[in-house]
């Protein structure tokens, strides 16, 4: 192919003229003729704020596309720290409320027995008694008392012998509606019948089982039934004789049993009174403390099931089997120890309770009896606060104990301090290690622009920020220069109807307002939850779709002028196809301003892009773009401490920008030096 | 002139009347489910007037929804053009009210912004061209360029955080005081001015550049013709030469610009008021258009659309009133 540089044939020109020898004033070869190109990079390379923002656009592609190849973090790495946190570690304190363990799971006990049980075992210790009988609707429990920390739940039978009470009292009320009794206190069987039997609307009296009820009228149909009593009514026959005397003794003494000829008898309150019970056929249930079990060794772990067993067999001193193993409980130097076979250690009943502060029993048992020790005097002394040093287990970040290489946990020194609360527990603080998100670190040697609320480093993040938002600009002005060239192209070259139709349509897309369709969009794919690389396709599209009028109108009016300029006559003449006139004859003289157009317009789409993440509507997290990190930091109160973060990102957009426009600027006048910047 | 003016109208109002279909077909396209959830959303918050099912009943009644697209259309146009726009669902109003309420926050914001534009930007831009390659000229190029490359939340956070948590001179974002209820009517005022002060100078910066560069543009242009030579050479003075004969015709796109952008004022500062928490027509639809608020979204983007073609419409009339040489055909 011949070539057509003018520089070449004269160079060809120039090397025959110097076979000859002499030049001439006149010669061409002494015209320096600069290709089109060449001319246009002279003029470009004269403006210096074109070569400024050349300069600034090279740095930035650099810093965006081959950065992340030589920084060692990546856009989505999480950062760590060690810290120390005073942390608290545990909790003492004396325990003065019971703890319930089953002894047999045939037995349920109600939740009303078991919540009385409490205040029910404090009643005992206070009026020194040895047992008191809960009743519930239907079942009736025994609670004995072995001594004052551990109490025994059991089931019994109960048969009521006696009652006594003086006055009347609101037993229940009858519903003629319903037919039914509602019980104030007890239920009693066969009252309804007895009442039903010689029934008197306006009110009366009857006698049922030794006891006077009155009744009468609240409302309509319903009826309020009185009991009145006055001494001791008896229900059973074989009664001894002082008993009465030693029931009314009981009654008046509020007492929860008493005794008459080596049987005892347990006394209810009743609606004005109380009642007397006999019990039979004891069936342990549950057995209630206070004690608390210290395991002497830490890595013993003391089932319920032996726990409850200790209780039961806590006074006797004889041993009791669990699992295949035999236990025994013994006193020595006034402490309760649990013991196995072989006479080893295994648990201290105390009603002190050191635990860590989750409530795991995993705390030297030395450790406990010094804590213990220290709170007793504190106890003493009133102080508020005390210091304890001690060797405890090393914890690591999550928690967890550390080993050595052997298994053996990893002991150090620390300042354990006990406050005293107000409500009467004692805490537990001392300093640990924890292991968290390095959450907006300053700068420093390892992050050079510190690190953002997700842990992330700055740096990094700005690198592939500045990838993604460089390659969005890219993208969506490649889309609009390709929609914009199809559709001003045809609209120029066929003009008529084709025109009129493409120009209404340009119309059109000018007259839509781009940025509040894009911010519903981005609104729409966040309420859809979706995966954030979709959402940067969607997005680049709809911006190309949406910014495509503009480059249209142009390349449209430039068409017109050139399409009656002598070479596209000549392009019709030699019967070219109408594609290749477009294409081949027509377009490549509307690339300089479609190069000025595009360099302009990647410098709006990244304003548009960083505005819509910064809104947090365009590109989401975990993806970087420079947009997302400023609005990670844009709160008030994150943005008044970390300016480190979002002004220099702040200031590399704008950069970015101003260069493509000085680019964009310097091309156009060096394209065509006759048009004003 | 009566012709011209009729023509471009009817041309309007069919180019309005394919931009609210496109407009349609977006919303008409939300994924239901979007719409729905916000539907629910809006149903359950305290002091909810209207249920789930009477919102999307409101919903369907007023834009179609449960029609085609074309005819739903017609339904949604034949409501809209007789005023009735329906309730806005985040602001539980009439949109029309809610439009009243704030549009004029808006336009006082844009007018201020708008003036202190042309009081920098025109002789800035003049200057500029008058001494062209100057360091002046390089000046007024390099801050038109900043002005048009600053991203406007970006200098907004920049502005608070200077003015707001550094200085403390202004509150953070809202419009007014804490004591604004207890101030005198003048107190008053002046305590909204005092919270208008940065959004309206985030606005003139960032509006200064493009209009500063348009004027040096045209500045140049004039300049560079041949009457303002004939002038020099006569002898005209170097004064009368710029201030009557080159500012006179460079006047004329001026105008012409200006007057086109006269809409503008009202259509609100999407970015900035809601930055900066000033109540007008900006922050409410983009509080809109977060949460699916299909009926003021609609509003919204009409009038913004109406605005537009008002806009070119005025510079198209301008451009002839202003300039006796143009004739309209």
């Amino acid at each position: 192919m011949a070539s057509y540089n003018l520089n070449e044939i004269l160079k060809q020109k120039a090397g025959k003229t110097e076979k000859t020898g002499s030049v001439g004033l006149d010669d061409v070869s002494r015209v320096k003729v600069l290709s089109p190109g060449r001319q246009v990079f002279k003029r470009f390379m004269r403006n210096r704020l074109a070569v400024f923002g050349s300069g600034l656009l090279i740095l930035m592609f650099v810093f965006s596309f081959l950065g992340p190849l030589f920084y060692p973090y990546g856009q989505k790495e999480i950062f760590y720290k060690y810290d120390t946190q005073n942390v608290n570690y545990a909790l003492a304190k004396e325990i003065t409320s019971y703890t319930g363990y089953k002894l047999s799971s045939d037995i349920t006990v109600p939740r009303t027995v078991t919540t009385s049980i409490n205040s029910m075992a404090k009643k005992l210790i206070a009026a020194d008694g040895d047992g008191a009988l809960l009743v519930a609707d239907d079942d009736a429990f025994l609670l004995n008392r072995i001594n004052d920390d551990v109490f025994n739940l059991s089931s019994v039978a109960t048969r009521k012998v006696a009652s006594v009470g003086s006055g009347s009292a609101l037993v229940g009320t009858y519903d003629m509606i319903d037919d039914t009794i509602t019980f104030n206190g007890q239920k009693i069987d066969g009252l309804l019948e007895a009442l039903k039997a010689d029934f008197n609307r306006a009110g009366g009296e009857f006698t049922f089982e030794g006891v006077t009820y009155a009744y009468e009228k609240d409302v309509a149909k319903s009826y309020n039934i009185y009991s009145e009593m006055n001494g001791v009514v008896m229900y059973d026959t074989d009664l001894p004789a002082s008993f009465e005397g030693a029931f009314e003794k009981a009654a008046g003494s509020k007492a929860y049993s008493f005794v008459v000829s080596g049987k005892t008898y347990f006394l209810v309150e009743s609606t004005n009174g109380y009642d007397a019970y006999f019990v039979s056929g004891e069936k342990a249930a549950m057995v209630f403390t206070r004690l608390t079990f210290n395991a002497i060794s830490s890595d013993v772990k003391i089932s319920d099931e032996l726990k409850a067993n200790t209780l039961t067999h806590i006074m006797d001193g004889t041993s009791f089997k669990v699992d295949g193993n035999s236990y025994v409980v013994a006193e020595s130097e006034g402490l309760m120890i649990l013991k196995d076979e072989n006479g080893g250690e295994i648990a201290e009943l105390s009603q002190f309770s050191v635990r860590r502060y989750t409530g795991e029993d995993s705390i030297e048992y030395d450790l406990k009896k010094e804590i213990e020790e220290l709170v007793l005097t504190m106890a003493e002394t009133g102080a508020k606060s005390e210091t304890l040093v001690y060797n405890i287990p090393l914890q690591d970040e999550s928690g967890l104990y550390t080993y050595d290489e052997e298994g053996n946990l990893k002991y150090s020194e620390a300042e354990l301090v006990i406050t005293r609360r107000d409500t009467g527990e004692y805490v537990i603080n001392c300093d640990q290690i924890i292991y968290l998100i390095d959450m907006f670190s300053p700068a420093s040697k390892e992050h050079i622009l510190g690190t953002d609320g997700d842990g992330f480093d700055v740096l990094a993040r700005v690198m592939y920020g500045g990838r993604i938002s460089l390659m969005v600009g890219f993208v969506v002005v490649f889309l609009e220069i390709i929609l914009g060239v199809i559709m001003g192209g045809l609209a120029g070259y066929y003009g008529g109807w084709v025109d009129n139709l493409i120009m209404r349509m340009v119309d059109i897309f000018y007259c839509l307002p781009s940025l509040p369709i894009m911010i519903i969009l981005g609104a729409m794919m966040d309420s859809l939850r979706m995966d954030t690389y979709i959402r940067l396709m969607i997005m680049m599209a709809t911006l190309g779709i949406l910014g495509w009028a503009g480059v249209a109108r142009m390349v449209r009016g430039q068409i017109l002028s050139l399409r009656e300029q002598e070479f596209m006559v000549a392009a019709e003449a030699t019967g070219i196809r109408v594609k290749d006139r477009i294409f081949r004859h027509l377009i490549p003289n509307v690339m300089p301003q479609l190069i000025v157009i595009a360099t302009m317009g990647m410098g709006s789409v990244i304003l548009t892009e960083s505005t819509l993440s910064f809104l947090g509507l365009g590109v989401k997290h975990p993806l970087a773009t420079w947009g997302t990190i400023i609005n990670s930091v844009s709160s008030a109160t994150a943005m008044a401490h970390y300016q480190h973060i979002w002004i220099p990102v702040g200031l590399l957009i704008c950069l970015t920008v101003i260069a493509f426009n000085f680019v964009g600027d310097g091309l156009r006048d060096a394209y065509d030096p006759k048009s004003k910047r | 002139m009566a012709k011209f003016i009729t023509k471009r109208l009817l041309y309007s109002v069919l180019i309005l009347f394919f931009v609210m279909f496109l407009i349609y077909v977006l919303m008409y396209n939300m994924p239901m489910s979007f719409v729905e959830t916000k539907a629910r959303e809006l149903a359950s918050r305290p002091g909810a007037t209207k249920s789930y099912t009477e919102w999307l009943a409101d919903l369907n009644a007023q834009y179609g929804m449960d029609k085609g697209v074309v005819q739903g259309y017609f339904v949604w146009l034949h409501s809209a053009v007789r005023g009735d726009w329906g309730d806005s669902w985040v602001w539980t109003i009439p949109v029309i009210e809610k439009f009243n309420d704030t549009v004029w926050y808006s336009f006082v914001l844009g007018l201020v912004s708008f003036i202190f534009e042309i009081l920098i930007a025109i002789p800035l831009g003049i200057t500029a061209a008058k001494k062209q390659y100057s360091f002046t000229d390089y000046f007024t190029t390099v801050v038109a360029m900043v002005s048009i490359s600053l991203p406007t939340f970006f200098l907004a956070t920049l502005l608070k955080y200077v003015f707001a948590v550094k200085l403390g001179w202004v509150d953070l974002t809202g419009m007014q005081g804490r004591d604004y209820q207890f101030l005198s009517t003048f107190g008053k005022f002046l305590d909204l001015a005092k919270h208008f002060v940065l959004p309206a100078v985030t606005l003139t910066v960032v509006g200064i550049g493009s209009l500063m560069r348009y004027t040096r543009t045209n500045m140049l242009e004039v300049l560079n013709s041949d009457y303002i030579r004939t002038a020099r050479a006569k002898g005209v003075p170097e004064k009368k030469v710029i201030g009557k004969h080159a500012f006179r015709n460079t006047l004329i796109p001026l105008v012409t610009m200006l007057g086109g952008s006269l809409p503008g004022l009202f259509s609100g500062a999407l970015i900035t008021e809601t930055l900066f928490g000033i109540r007008g027509i900006g922050y409410a639809s983009y509080n809109s258009m977060t949460q699916a608020d299909i009926p003021f979204i609609m509003f919204y983007l009409a009038f913004i659309s109406v605005l537009t073609l008002l806009g070119n419409l005025i510079s198209d009339l301008l451009y002839a009133a202003v300039d006796p040489r143009v004739r309209l055909s």
